[in-house]
């Protein structure tokens, strides 16, 4: 702790990964001893991680290097398209045009609340310097795709198990927003349910990620707490905007201007 | 396509119907003038159900227009023309209340120009065989496929609709129940009746006139 406040993060080298890789081969053979069949996957699992984290240390040496605003805004366009496309691919259904909506939902409201805690909050100069914003919008992303996710799941759930339901309130004169608000809501709910639950316990039953590292990197634990609340409400905030954008999107795309439910164009995986 | 100036009643003119990319039928003529009943009859699979969804604006038809009083759905307002063209589907759904909030529901929308009228659902539940103070505490989805057939029936006579889509209102109901719900269904002045059933009998008894979907399905199926 000393040694880490004195001269901020401890720098690691092969040798310490050598050592924490023997946790994970501790973990392989005791999925060896129980026959749980999860070896072949746990191997591939590790490999992953590292090489994924590697290349992405590799590419934000090399764009922060280069400190170039469209180097960044290509790094951001990236990073929104996998995590579009990946929330929509967790969901049991899709529809048509889910992955752009997803996209658009997640653009709007990454950048928005991101572009809020760098250029008004943190107060970076510029406002894209890729150091800030690449991680926080990651963070944003990495969080608000679980919440996207859900909400279409469960959404798209609801409009194809409870199609009897909204079509009799429809018969009997429903708006399409009379009645696919009770599917709508819940989808919200649904997508709000893992940040709440991080809130709810932060700090509690383990320190967030983004604190546990500044703590690690030496800083002071109150300065990395007031950070930490920072990230919990732009999470939040973000959570919150990406499950009502996404349930809206599929909520107009599945009810028409003639006020029907098309829940023919909701399809399985 | 609008109907003929000056003309009541629900139309459907040149109707085609299809269902998962198959044509049910075509060629469907159709006017149900104000408070005249008519009985829907034909084959399993001929369409009486996706007509009554269309007829209801819940479904596109494959060709064809619909109007009511001369207006198209899209001139009347959809929620608007489904007050006043209201389906009962065989099995109706309800959401997770009693069946006094499942009443008052249509009610709640922004389309209802009254308040929910409790005592007309009380006087209309007796005249189905419901005892409404039994029936309107209790949860609407523990009632019988029978009681929920003549909520539901409750339901859109409280709407007050000018067009009852009813696709086979009595199929849950025994003797005695069904003679009360065809009673009730013949002493409703000026609501016009489309009516499904299987019972030619019950056709006779309900509508001095039967549409026959037979011909139609076989004209496309030929």
């Amino acid at each position: 702790m000393t040694a880490a406040a004195a001269h901020g993060a401890i720098p690691l080298d092969a040798v310490d990964l050598a050592i924490a890789s023997g946790l994970v081969v501790i973990a392989g053979l005791t999925s060896l001893a129980l026959g749980t069949g999860l070896v072949g996957r746990l191997a591939v699992a590790s490999v992953r991680t590292v090489l994924q984290l590697l290349l992405v240390g590799y590419v934000l040496e090399w764009v922060f290097g280069l400190d170039s605003a469209p180097a960044v805004m290509a790094c951001l366009a990236f990073m929104l398209v996998v995590a579009g496309r990946t929330a929509v691919r967790r969901a049991e259904r899709t529809f048509r045009g889910a992955t752009w909506r997803a996209i658009l939902t997640l653009t709007l409201t990454g950048l928005s609340t991101a572009l809020t805690v760098t250029a008004l909050v943190i107060r970076v100069e510029p406002w894209w310097d890729p150091q800030y914003l690449l991680p926080i919008i990651g963070m944003v992303l990495g969080n608000t795709l679980t919440g996207l996710s859900l909400s279409i799941d469960k959404l798209l759930e609801d409009l194809s198990e409870r199609a009897a339901l909204i079509e009799s309130d429809l018969a009997l004169g429903a708006t399409r927003w009379e009645a696919g608000r009770d599917a709508v809501t819940g989808a919200v709910r649904r997508g709000m349910i893992p940040i709440l639950n991080a809130m709810t316990v932060a700090g509690l039953v383990s320190l967030p990620g983004m604190m546990t590292g500044q703590i690690l990197a030496g800083q002071r634990p109150l300065d990395a707490v007031l950070y930490q609340i920072v990230v919990m409400f732009m999470l939040a905030a973000a959570s919150a905007m990406g499950a009502t954008g996404v349930a809206l999107f599929t909520w107009h795309r599945l009810f028409d201007a003639r006020h029907q439910l098309r829940s023919e164009r909701i399809r399985r995986r | 396509m609008s109907g003929a100036p000056g003309e009541r009643g629900l139309r459907a003119r040149d109707l085609a119907l299809s269902a998962g990319g198959r044509t049910l039928l075509a060629g469907l003529d159709l006017l149900l003038a104000p408070g005249e009943r008519l009985a829907l009859v034909g084959p399993s699979g001929a369409g009486k159900t996706t007509l009554l969804r269309t007829l209801a604006t819940l479904v596109d038809p494959a060709a064809g227009s619909l109007s009511l009083d001369g207006q198209p759905p899209q001139r009347v307002g959809y929620p608007e023309w489904r007050r006043r063209v209201v389906l009962v589907p065989q099995v109706p759904a309800f959401h997770d209340t009693t069946v006094a909030v499942a009443l008052a529901r249509p009610f709640s929308f922004r389309v209802a120009s009254a308040p929910f009228p409790e005592a007309r659902a009380r006087e209309l539940l007796a005249r189905t065989g419901l005892e409404a103070s039994a029936v309107l505490s209790q949860s609407a989805r523990t009632l019988s496929v029978g009681q929920q057939q003549r909520v539901a029936l409750v339901r859109a006579l409280l709407v007050e609709p000018e067009c009852l889509l009813l696709d086979e209102p009595t199929s849950g109901l025994d003797a005695a129940t069904t003679s009360q719900v065809e009673a009730l269904l013949s002493d409703l002045p000026g609501t016009a009746c489309l009516i499904v059933t299987h019972d030619a009998v019950q056709a006779s008894r309900l509508a001095p006139r039967t549409l026959d979907l037979a011909p139609l399905v076989r004209a496309v199926s030929q």
